[in-house]
């Protein structure tokens, strides 16, 4: 009953797009800022270009075999055993990254709404719609992210709007002051978090997608569009805060729509655009959530899914409890071993793969052909 | 599943905002800040909106605003000490005015402002002022006519006298905050005084006579080098660090005439550019300032129905201002060593490199730079008489 899903392109475009801003929106300002000062937006630039490469890697890789997810690509390149060890390691990825954010929504709502309310009742919230969502199967939530895509960008739009009057070009000046080098070390937050980590898309990428051909392109043009975003806002960031108090904010887009003051009268309006990350947020969430619970399904060969959904619910939300003791040792984390375990997972282990796979290239094409 | 999930969403309702929530009648609603340094420890006055007193229907004539004030060795630990005195939990999140006393000025203001921008209730969109040879506390007990809450009308004075007279800047916490922290600025703030006899100040007497006893004002900008007060502008420099600055909406200005007496420009449109250069390794900074305004009263003898006028008087508004401008500068420059218009920035700007040279020694080659001032004014229209009627009056 698993092969019966398919979304398309669209659907599938829309999904990428979430993946990508996902909780960049929040944090990649500052991220870039910290090191690049007012060229933090170049950064991004430079970021988003080297993530479409990324990108393009895995949808290479994704269409050696059309009709299978990665878990059953690296079974088939590996081997059954060794094939396991690595789906595993893949796995453990967008299960530690799920509590990763929730851990991020149940924070940022602790740190800028909510102090008194204990992270536990923010997070259960969050997982019963995580876990809904997952239950109710791909279609469902590729169908409600279309429906929110529009909110998000009417909002997105009218977000710029309203902050560009507040745009002092002085603050991004001198333009490229930062050397290349610095650059590049600093967009590698960005290419990691947007791009990197979107190698659990290829659960879904190609062999729940209707259109092959036409979802490779979405998954480039959703992950330019999503870079794009996040090129606005960084640059917003920096023009209107100014580098160093961007640097220095937690979350310098919240901070960012709190400045939004049009005619003393359109103000305070910070936690209608808080909307905006909480539902990228939850998209990149959902996503992880069902890498984690498919691919654990496939790996355990289980004919279903859903009944791992609700136990896996339990873990990540218990695990987000628990993941980070505080916000210092997260931002530290991520920069450290997170750096570290996805590019090893999204970047090392695919090369590895490519490797083998041009090594058995004949006698896999000839399995195929057999099966067949 | 579907059962499971009904008795999720059930729960929810249950789960939310039990925690969080804050009833309008639990909060004393914190309109103005003051900061005041007492013997080593933070001496925190906060200005408490009385509900029932604001309200059209039945105010009993007592004081619309209350003063709360507690001591602590932080700003955190006394804002929260002081719900010893308030009923209820101080809630900062409409401040408008945040006074910081003049002694604590003179000491630094970076340690108190941390609390302010760290925590999450404060929004950073209100102004921060010096209280002029006061401490905040003083300043925040004097009761105000028009406005009957003191803060509503520290604010709006300071906006409207920013926006139609700019001797005074309104600099809110994150303006501050950016100008302590980058390079080659150093911040400037408004200062605010009493006239009068403060000590009937704060009751309500105050503004019932049509003059009140006891006034607040404006006084002109304070100057800072990092977070230390060292000193004060005069009128005539705080517009024309206004005019440096960029941060002049519309002002009335008033020229000599070429033989006797006054007339003055209404300044409509203004443009100030500012721009960094190097020259022979020095640095540069050209201020160009661009004018449009209007002859907003002639009380002198000059015949404004003659073209030559009209360029007479942009020839001696530009001679005046760029006098005044470079007053100004060379205050800065020698009197107080500070650099308060951000010539620094402005070379960061244009030349990024030699910036990071002479960036450690700014200090010193700010206070022996060459500024050059030009301004240019053009005089648009006359107002809704050509020809003064004084001219008449005299023949």
């Amino acid at each position: 009953m698993m092969r019966n899903i398919k979304i398309n392109s669209n659907q599938f475009l829309v999904l990428v797009i979430f993946f990508t801003i996902g909780t960049s929106i929040l944090e990649v300002p500052s991220a870039l800022a910290d090191k690049t000062n007012q060229d933090a937006w170049i950064t991004a630039i430079i970021g988003t270009g080297i993530g479409l490469l990324v990108i393009w890697f895995f949808t290479w890789i994704a269409l050696w075999f059309p009709t299978l997810t990665y878990i059953q690509i690296t079974e088939k390149i590996f081997g059954k055993w060794i094939g396991r060890v690595a789906s595993l390691i893949f796995i453990s990825l967008p299960l530690l990254y799920t509590s990763s954010l929730l851990f991020q929504s149940g924070n940022f709502l602790n740190t800028h709404m909510m102090p008194y309310t204990p992270m536990v009742a923010l997070n259960i919230l969050m997982v019963g719609i995580l876990v809904m969502g997952v239950y109710l199967g791909l279609e469902t939530i590729a169908r409600s992210a279309e429906i929110l895509f529009a909110f998000f960008f009417l909002a997105f739009f009218v977000f710029v709007l309203l902050i560009a009057p507040e745009i002092r070009i002085e603050n991004v000046q001198p333009v490229f002051e930062v050397n290349l080098k610095n650059m590049l070390q600093s967009s590698l937050f960005l290419v990691i978090t947007s791009s990197v980590n979107a190698i659990v898309i290829l659960m879904i990428f190609p062999a729940f997608l209707n259109k092959v051909k036409q979802a490779r392109r979405s998954f480039l043009i959703g992950n330019l569009i999503g870079g794009i975003v996040i090129i606005i806002i960084t640059f917003l960031s920096v023009s209107v805060l100014g580098a160093d108090k961007t640097a220095n904010e937690i979350f310098p887009s919240f901070e960012l729509a709190k400045r939004i003051s049009t005619g003393d009268f359109i103000e305070r309006i910070e936690v209608l655009m808080a909307s905006l990350w909480i539902i990228s947020l939850y998209f990149k969430m959902i996503l992880y959530f069902y890498a984690t619970v498919f691919g654990i399904a496939q790996v355990l060969n289980l004919k279903d899914y859903r009944p791992l959904t609700m136990p896996l619910g339990l873990i990540v939300m218990v695990l987000s409890l628990v993941i980070y003791p505080n916000v210092v040792y997260k931002q530290d984390m991520n920069i450290t071993t997170e750096y570290s375990f996805s590019l090893i997972v999204g970047i090392f282990i695919p090369l590895l793969l490519a490797l083998i796979y041009g090594i058995r290239k004949k006698s896999l094409k000839k399995e195929l052909n057999s099966s067949k | 599943m579907k059962r499971h999930m009904i008795v999720l969403l059930i729960l929810s309702l249950f789960l939310t905002g039990c925690w969080d929530k804050r009833e309008l009648n639990e909060l004393a609603i914190t309109v103005a800040m003051g900061i005041d340094k007492v013997e080593d420890e933070f001496q925190l006055t906060a200005q408490v909106v009385v509900p029932s007193e604001v309200s059209m229907k039945q105010s009993s004539g007592r004081s619309p605003v209350t003063l709360f004030q507690a001591k602590g060795e932080t700003v955190y630990e006394a804002l929260r000490k002081m719900t010893i005195s308030s009923p209820r939990k101080i809630y900062p999140g409409h401040l408008r005015m945040l006074v910081i006393g003049e002694e604590l000025a003179q000491e630094g203001i970076g340690e108190s402002l941390e609390l302010l921008s760290r925590d999450w209730e404060l929004r950073s969109d209100f102004y921060v002022v010096v209280a002029k040879d006061k401490t905040a506390a003083e300043i925040l007990n004097v009761s105000t006519p028009i406005e009957s809450i003191p803060a509503n009308k520290m604010f709006n004075t300071l906006k409207t006298s920013e926006n139609s007279w700019s001797a005074t800047k309104g600099i809110t916490l994150d303006d501050l905050i950016s100008d302590l922290i980058s390079d080659g600025q150093n911040p400037v703030l408004s200062g605010i005084y009493i006239t009068g006899n403060e000590e009937s100040g704060s009751s309500k007497q105050n503004v019932e006579s049509i003059t009140p006893s006891a006034q607040i004002l404006y006084d002109y900008l304070a100057v800072f080098n990092k977070d230390k007060l060292v000193g004060w502008l005069t009128e005539r420099e705080s517009i024309g660090y206004n005019y440096i600055t960029n941060s002049i909406k519309t002002t009335v200005t008033s020229v000599s005439c070429p033989e006797k007496g006054k007339a003055s420009i209404e300044v409509i449109q203004f443009k100030s550019d500012m721009k960094g250069k190097i020259n022979k390794g020095e640095p540069e900074v050209d201020v160009n300032i661009q004018v449009e305004g209007n002859v907003g009263s002639v009380e002198c003898h000059i015949n404004l129905k003659e073209p030559v006028t009209i360029e007479e008087l942009e020839k001696i508004y530009e001679k005046e201002v760029k006098e005044s401008i470079d007053q100004t500068i060379e205050t800065a420059q020698k009197q107080y060593k500070t650099d308060i218009f951000g010539f620094g920035q402005a070379i960061h700007r244009s030349n990024p490199k030699t910036w990071k040279k002479i960036k450690e020694q700014w200090d010193e080659k700010f206070t022996d730079m060459v500024v050059n001032v030009e301004v240019d004014l053009k005089l648009r229209r006359t107002g809704t008489v050509n020809k003064s009627f004084l001219k008449s009056l005299q023949e």
